[in-house]
C-alpha cells in the first residue's frame, strides 16, 4: 500500500511578532512570520510511515502546493521518513481557495499515479484534517471529490492487521472503518508521537530529487486554479476583538453567589458570542441571486439535531429580507415525522430524500443523494452544521456544485458590495476566524450558483416551533447507482460516553493554591457534582500546569496553553493564579467565577465573580449553597 | 553521506561568521570545503539576545555591500547619535557629564541593532553562499578522543519524561569533522567542555544576567530615536554591580534593559523584580510612558574577560565569541569580538585543513587574535569587572585605571558570593508578573520530556532555604524553580536558556544540558 502524503507550508500563528501585525489594515504580515510544516500534516506523517512498514515496496510520496520556498516543507519531511517529493508550484495557482486548491493537487495525484507509481491504485491519501491557517478542512473532502474515492475522516488510530484498518470517532460515536476500495483519502487528527528530524537524514534531504511541476505539467486548466478558480473570495480581514478582561464582582456570600451565576447561566449562549444583527433592506432593488434558502437537516436518534433547527431559524430571517424562501434536505432512510418537525421550526418546504443506504451516515451515498438535487434546484444559499457529517459532507457536495463553500461561520449577513465596476446586491456575506482564530475573515462566494456555509452549533439560536406552520414535503427517492460506501464501518462505542474537558459546559478548574492531592479530589469534584445537579449541564474538574506538575491530576486535564483551550458556559477558578498562559486557555468562557486567597490574583481581572478566602472554607460552602439552590 | 570537513556548533554572529568566512575563502581558493552549523534553536536567531550597540565595520569585511541590502537587518539599523549617561537615586536621575565616562564607553559611531535580527541576517548570508545551517539540533557531548576534537555528540529526541524511549525515539546522532569550531555562546554546554578538556582561564568565569524587554508605543517615543542611554544606582545597591540602558530601535520602539552582576549576595534577588522595579523608576517610566510591552528575553553575558579566557585551541577544536569569553566589559560589547573571533577560527581552519585530509595545527588562531585587536583591547579591560567586587564607590574610580593595575584581579564564582541570611527584601513593584515575562519570550519545551535540569543534591536545598532563601526560586528569570515547602519543583519547560543556575546555586547543585532541539525560547527582534 503506497501512501501519498499531502503537506502544507503554513506561518507559524503561535508566535507571531508585533511589528507582523498591520493594526490600520487590520492584517497580518505573512512574510514576518515563520513558516512552519502544518502540525497535522506531521501526524500524517506517521500514519503514512505505519502504513507502509513492513513493506519494502511500498512507497510514500511527499506533495506540496506552494511557492517556490515550500520546497523547504518537503525536505522537512524527507528527513524525518524517507519519501519522494512533489513540489507543485506555478504562479497560476497562487491565491487558491479550497476549490481551486483541491483541483491542482487532484491533477498532481493523477500524475504521481501515473508518473511515481507505475499506475498502481493501491495507494492512500493522507493528511492532516485541517491546516493552522485556513483551518477550514475543506481541501481533502474536495480532493476525494475530484478524484471519486472515498474518504475517513479523522481518524485517530490505524492498524495494519489483520486489514488496515483506520479508528475514528464518526458522527455517532467510535468507529472502525475499513477501507474496501482503492485509492482512498485519510485525514488525521493529533494523535501520534511525530517522527523528529534525523541530522544525517536532513543532510542528505538537501542532495534529495525534488520534482517540480507547474499548472501545465499535471494538465491542469489555468482557469480552474487559483483566484481565476476560486469560488470563494476575502471581502475583508480585521482582528477579534482583543483583552478579554471584565470587572469582576466581588462576593462574600456563597448562597448569593450561586444565585447570581444560575441567573447568568440560564441566559449564556454557551458558544462564540451572537453578534446584533443588522436589518437588511432591498428597497425594490433587484437582488443579484435568486432561489431559496436551504439547510441540510441532520437527525439525531429519533429527533433532528438542534443545530439544524437553529439553521432553518437563520435561514428564515435572512430569506426574509429577500422575500425568499426556506427549504430543508431530510436525508435518511425513512424520514416519518421528522418533514413535519422540520415545518413547525420554520422551514416551508421539506426535501425528504428515503434510501435504505442512507440509514446511516456515509459521505459517498449522502452526497450522491443531494448533489444532484442542489445543482437541479439552484438555492441562492446552502447552509450545513459544522457537525463531523457537515464537515465531511458540505465540502464534497459544494465541490459537486462547483459552488464555494466557507467553514465554521460565526456571522452571516445580507448584505450589498461594491468595487470598481462590481456591484453586488443581497449576497451572503460570511464571518469566520482564521490563522487560528488571530484574525477574523468577511468571505463572499463568486462565479457559484449557490453561495454555502457552514456554521458551528450553538452560534445561532433555536427558533421557537409553531405547530401551525405549514410546509410542502417533497418525497425523493434517489438513485444511488454504484455509490455505495467504499469502506466497512463497525461501530466501536456508539455513544461518547466520556466527555472531555472541552466538550464540558461546566469545568471547575484547581491550581497551584491547592495544598495536595486529596484537598483537589475533596474538594472539586464535590463542587463539580453540586453544579452539574443545580446548573443541569455536565460538570468536569481540571487544572492548571502547576497543579499537574504537582502530581493532582495527569496532562489531559490541563487547561491552558500548553494544555487545552476551553470555552465552557461556567468555568470556576480554584486556587488558581491567572498567570496569563492559564487565561489565555480559558478567557473564552461565558462565566467565569474565581476562588483564591490572595486578593491581588492575577485571575480577578478575568473572573465575573470572585471570591477571596481560604479555599478549604469557600468551596464547601459553595457545595452546600448548589445544593439548596 | 560527504564527511564534514568544518563543523560549527552555535549559529550565533561567531558561528555564522565563522561558517560564512570559511566558505567563502574556499569558494574564492576554488577548494571543496564542506561547512556545516548547527544550533538548537528553532530559528535563526530565536536564542540571541543583546543590547545592542554594535561596532559594525566588523561586518564591511564578512559582507561586502551589506550597507546597500534591502533587508530588515539593514533597514532597522539606527545610528547612535545621542549618548547619555544617567546616574539613578530612588526618585531622581543626574545626567554624567560626558567628559566624566571614559572614551571605550562613548557609543558615537556605533549603530544600535537587535541581534536575532542581525543573525537571521548572517544565516541568510550564509545559507546563499553555501553554508549549511541546521536548526533544532541540540549537541550534548564535545567528542575527545586521543586528546583531539572529533566533533559532536547530540541528544538523544524521543525519550519519555521517565527517560525511557518512546516509539518516536531517535538516539543521539554523533556528527564528526575534520574541524570543530565551538560557538555556542555564554555558558555554553561544549564550550564549557572544551575548557574542562583543556583548560580554564586563571581567574573563575563571573557573568552578568541582562533582562531585556521591546517597548511598543502608538506614536514617536517619549525617548526619541537615535539614541542610548546607561544608567547606573537606583534600583541597585552599591553592592551590586548592574546598570541599566535604553537603546532606541527606531520612532515607536525602544529596548529596555538591565544588566546584573551575578555575584550579588542577596539569596531573595529576584532579577525580574528588580527589572520591573528599574522600569518603575520616575525617570524611566516618563521615557516610556505609552508604550507596551511585547516582548521579553533574559540571557547571561560573560565577564570574567581577558584572564578568564581558557583554551582558545586544540588539535581539531577552536573556541569562539561568548563561550571563548570574548566580552570587553568596559565597553560592554562582545558582538564585534565575536564576528572576528569567528572569521579568525575560519581562516585558521582553512589553513590548517591539508589536501590529504589530515588536519594541522589549529594555534594560529590565537596570533589572528592578537593581529586583529580582539586580545589587546580584551587586555586593556582584564581588570575592568574584577574592580567592582569592591563596590561601586571603590570599584568605580579604580575601574578609570583598572588596565593600568599589574596584577591580575581574582574573582570569587558567582554563586559562592552569595551570603548566608543576606536579605533583599524588594517589595514587588506590582508591574508585568515573572508568568508574564515568560510568556513573552515565547519559550516553549515539549512537556513531557525528561527535565533538562537536574539537582545533582537535593538535600542542600533544605538548609538553602534558611541560609540563601532557596536562591534558585528568586534568581531564575524563567520561573523555573518552585519551592514546595520541601523540596523544589522544577517547570523546565519554562526555561530560557540564559544558563543563571548554572553559576548561581550556591551550593553548585544545578547541572543544565540541553533539551531536545528546537525548544527555547523565540526571539524574534531582542
Amino acid at each position: 500500500m503506497h501512501c501519498i502524503v499531502l503537506v502544507k507550508q503554513v506561518p507559524d500563528v503561535s508566535n507571531i511578532p508585533e511589528d507582523a501585525w498591520d493594526r490600520e489594515k487590520g492584517t497580518l504580515r505573512r512574510a514576518l512570520l515563520d513558516s512552519i510544516l502544518n502540525p497535522l500534516d506531521l501526524h500524517a506523517l506517521s500514519f503514512a510511515r505505519r502504513i507502509t512498514a513492513g513493506d519494502p515496496t511500498a512507497k510514500t510520496v511527499y506533495l506540496t502546493m506552494g511557492p517556490p520556498q515550500a520546497r523547504e516543507v518537503l525536505a522537512d519531511c524527507i528527513s524525518r521518513a524517507p519519501g519522494d517529493a512533489v513540489l507543485l508550484t506555478d504562479r497560476v495557482m497562487g491565491g487558491a481557495d479550497t476549490v481551486a486548491t483541491a483541483y491542482s493537487l487532484a491533477q498532481a495525484v493523477r500524475r504521481i499515479e501515473r508518473d511515481l507509481l507505475g499506475g498502481s491504485r493501491d495507494y492512500l491519501i493522507v493528511t492532516g484534517m485541517q491546516s493552522v491557517d485556513g483551518d477550514t478542512a475543506q481541501v481533502p473532502p474536495q480532493l476525494a471529490e475530484d478524484l471519486g474515492i472515498d474518504q475517513v475522516c479523522y481518524a485517530q488510530d490505524v492498524h495494519t492487521e489483520p486489514e488496515l484498518t483506520f479508528r475514528r470517532i464518526g458522527a455517532q460515536g467510535t468507529e472502525d472503518v475499513v477501507p474496501l476500495r482503492f485509492p482512498a483519502l485519510v485525514t488525521v487528527t493529533a494523535c501520534t508521537d511525530t517522527l523528529y528530524r534525523s541530522f544525517h537524514a536532513a543532510r542528505a534531504a538537501r542532495s534529495a530529487t525534488i520534482h517540480t511541476w507547474s499548472a501545465a505539467d499535471v494538465d491542469a486548466a489555468p482557469d480552474r486554479c487559483g483566484i481565476k478558480g476560486s469560488r470563494t473570495t476575502v471581502y475583508r480581514i480585521f482582528s477579534p476583538s482583543e483583552d478579554r478582561a471584565k470587572t469582576c464582582e466581588m462576593m462574600s456570600d456563597p448562597a448569593e453567589l450561586v444565585r447570581k451565576v444560575k441567573a447568568k447561566y440560564r441566559l449564556a449562549t454557551g458558544g462564540p458570542a451572537v453578534h446584533e444583527e443588522g436589518a437588511y433592506a432591498l428597497d425594490g432593488r433587484e437582488p443579484t441571486h435568486r432561489g431559496g434558502f436551504w439547510i441540510l437537516a441532520e437527525r439525531e436518534g429519533d429527533g433532528i439535531k438542534s443545530v439544524s433547527l437553529e439553521l432553518i431559524g437563520k435561514a428564515h430571517e435572512l430569506a426574509a429580507f429577500l422575500g425568499e424562501h426556506v427549504a430543508a434536505v431530510l436525508p435518511g432512510a425513512d424520514a416519518g415525522d421528522l418533514a413535519a418537525e422540520l415545518i413547525a421550526y420554520g422551514a416551508d418546504t421539506v426535501y425528504a430524500i428515503e434510501h435504505p443506504q442512507l440509514a446511516q451516515f456515509s459521505p459517498l451515498p449522502y452526497r450522491a443523494a443531494i448533489a444532484p438535487l442542489v445543482r437541479e434546484h439552484k438555492p441562492q444559499v446552502m447552509l450545513f452544521g459544522a457537525t463531523p457529517m457537515g464537515r465531511e459532507l458540505a465540502p464534497r457536495i459544494a465541490y459537486a456544485c462547483d459552488s464555494g463553500l466557507t467553514a465554521d461561520c460565526t456571522k452571516l449577513e445580507i448584505g450589498d458590495y461594491a468595487k470598481g465596476g462590481q456591484s453586488l446586491v443581497g449576497i451572503l456575506k460570511q464571518t469566520r476566524p482564521a490563522l487560528g482564530g488571530n484574525i477574523m475573515a468577511t468571505i463572499m462566494t463568486k462565479d457559484s450558483p449557490t453561495q454555502m456555509a457552514t456554521v458551528r452549533p450553538g452560534v445561532f439560536k433555536v427558533p421557537p416551533r409553531d405547530p401551525a406552520h405549514t410546509g410542502d414535503v417533497v418525497r425523493i427517492t434517489p438513485d444511488l447507482g454504484d455509490s455505495a460506501a467504499g469502506v466497512r464501518v463497525t461501530s466501536v462505542e456508539s455513544f461518547v460516553s466520556k466527555v472531555s474537558i472541552r466538550d464540558a459546559k461546566i469545568i471547575v478548574a484547581g491550581g497551584h493554591g491547592i495544598r495536595n492531592k486529596s484537598d483537589f479530589d475533596g474538594l472539586l469534584q464535590p463542587l463539580a457534582d453540586g453544579l452539574e445537579a443545580a446548573l443541569g449541564d455536565d460538570a468536569k474538574v481540571a487544572a492548571s500546569r502547576h497543579a499537574v506538575e504537582d502530581g493532582y491530576t495527569t496532562h489531559d486535564y490541563q487547561v491552558g496553553q500548553t494544555g487545552q483551550t476551553v470555552a465552557p458556559k461556567l468555568y470556576v477558578a480554584v486556587g488558581i493564579s491567572g498567570a496569563v498562559q492559564h487565561v489565555s486557555g480559558m478567557q473564552m468562557s461565558d462565566t467565569v467565577v474565581a476562588i483564591n486567597k490572595d486578593p491581588r490574583a492575577r485571575i480577578f481581572n478575568y473572573a465575573d465573580f470572585g471570591v477571596v478566602g481560604d479555599l478549604e472554607t469557600v468551596v464547601p460552602q459553595l457545595v452546600r449553597a448548589t445544593k439548596e439552590a | 553521506m560527504d564527511g564534514i570537513d568544518i563543523l560549527v556548533v552555535g549559529a550565533g554572529p561567531a558561528g555564522l561568521a565563522a561558517g560564512l568566512r570559511a566558505k567563502q575563502a574556499a569558494t574564492q581558493a576554488g577548494r571543496d570545503v564542506s561547512v556545516v552549523v548547527l544550533d538548537k534553536a528553532p530559528a535563526a536567531g530565536n536564542h540571541a539576545l543583546s543590547g545592542a550597540a554594535f561596532e559594525a565595520a566588523c561586518l564591511d569585511d564578512l559582507v561586502p555591500g551589506w550597507r546597500e541590502m534591502r533587508t530588515p537587518f539593514v533597514t532597522g539599523l539606527v545610528p547612535v547619535e545621542r549618548d547619555d549617561m544617567f546616574f539613578l537615586r530612588a526618585k531622581a536621575a543626574n545626567r554624567i557629564p560626558p567628559m566624566v565616562v571614559p572614551s571605550r564607553m562613548h557609543h558615537a559611531g556605533d549603530v544600535i541593532i537587535s541581534i536575532s535580527r542581525l543573525v537571521s541576517f548572517l544565516a541568510e548570508q550564509a545559507e546563499a553562499a553555501g553554508v549549511e545551517v541546521y536548526h533544532g539540533y541540540s549537541a550534548r557531548t564535545l567528542i575527545v578522543e586521543n586528546g583531539a576534537v572529533k566533533g559532536v555528540r547530540l541528544g538523544d529526541v524521543g525519550l519519555a519524561h521517565d527517560g525511557s524511549p518512546k516509539g518516536n525515539h531517535i538516539d543521539s546522532e554523533e556528527i564528526r569533522a575534520g574541524i570543530t569550531i565551538l560557538a555556542d555562546g555564554t555558558r555554553g554546554v561544549i564550550s564549557t567542555q572544551f575548557a574542562e578538556h583543556f583548560g580554564g582561564g586563571s581567574v573563575s568565569r563571573v557573568y552578568s544576567l541582562g533582562m531585556k524587554a521591546i517597548v511598543q508605543f502608538p506614536e514617536a517615543s517619549p525617548f526619541g530615536t537615535n539614541r542610548v542611554m546607561h544608567t547606573l544606582g537606583y534600583p541597585m545597591r552599591p553592592d551590586v554591580f548592574g546598570g541599566g540602558f535604553l537603546y532606541a530601535m527606531g520612532e515607536k520602539t525602544v529596548a529596555v534593559g538591565l544588566i546584573l552582576g551575578l555575584d550579588w549576595k542577596y539569596g531573595d534577588l529576584n532579577p525580574q523584580r528588580e527589572f520591573e522595579t528599574f522600569r518603575a523608576h520616575p525617570f524611566i517610566s516618563r521615557l516610556l510612558k505609552g508604550g507596551v510591552t511585547v516582548a521579553t528575553g533574559a540571557k547571561t553575558i560573560p565577564e570574567g574577560g581577558y584572564n578568564a579566557i581558557g583554551a582558545l585551541s586544540a588539535p581539531g577544536g577552536m573556541v569562539v565569541g561568548d563561550g571563548a569569553g570574548l566580552v570587553n566589559m568596559e565597553k560592554i560589547k562582545g558582538i564585534h569580538y565575536a564576528i572576528k573571533s569567528g572569521m579568525a577560527a575560519a581562516d585558521t581552519a582553512l589553513e590548517a585543513l591539508r589536501s590529504d585530509g589530515s588536519v594541522g595545527a589549529l594555534d594560529g588562531y590565537r596570533q589572528r587574535l592578537e593581529g586583529n585587536g580582539v586580545l589587546e583591547d580584551l587586555r586593556h579591560a582584564r581588570n575592568y569587572r574584577q574592580v567592582f567586587k569592591y563596590g561601586l564607590f571603590v570599584g568605580t574610580p579604580l575601574s578609570l585605571v583598572s588596565s593600568m593595575i599589574p596584577a591580575n584581579l581574582g574573582i570569587h564564582r558567582d554563586g559562592a558570593a552569595t551570603r548566608k541570611g543576606a536579605r533583599l527584601n524588594r517589595p514587588d513593584p506590582g508591574r508585568m508578573d515573572g508568568a508574564t515575562f515568560v510568556a513573552l519570550t515565547g519559550t516553549l519545551h515539549r512537556e513531557d520530556e525528561p527535565s533538562h535540569i537536574e539537582i545533582t543534591d537535593p538535600s542542600r536545598c533544605i538548609t538553602c532555604e534558611a541560609d540563601y532563601a532557596n536562591a534558585c526560586t528568586h534568581f531564575c528569570p524563567g520561573q523555573v524553580y518552585r519551592w514546595s515547602g520541601s523540596e523544589v519543583v522544577l517547570s523546565p519547560s519554562n526555561c530560557l536558556h540564559c544558563m543563571t543556575c548554572t553559576v548561581k546555586c550556591p551550593a553548585d547543585v544545578i547541572r543544565w544540558a540541553a533539551p531536545e532541539g528546537g525548544e527555547g525560547p523565540r526571539y524574534k527582534q531582542l
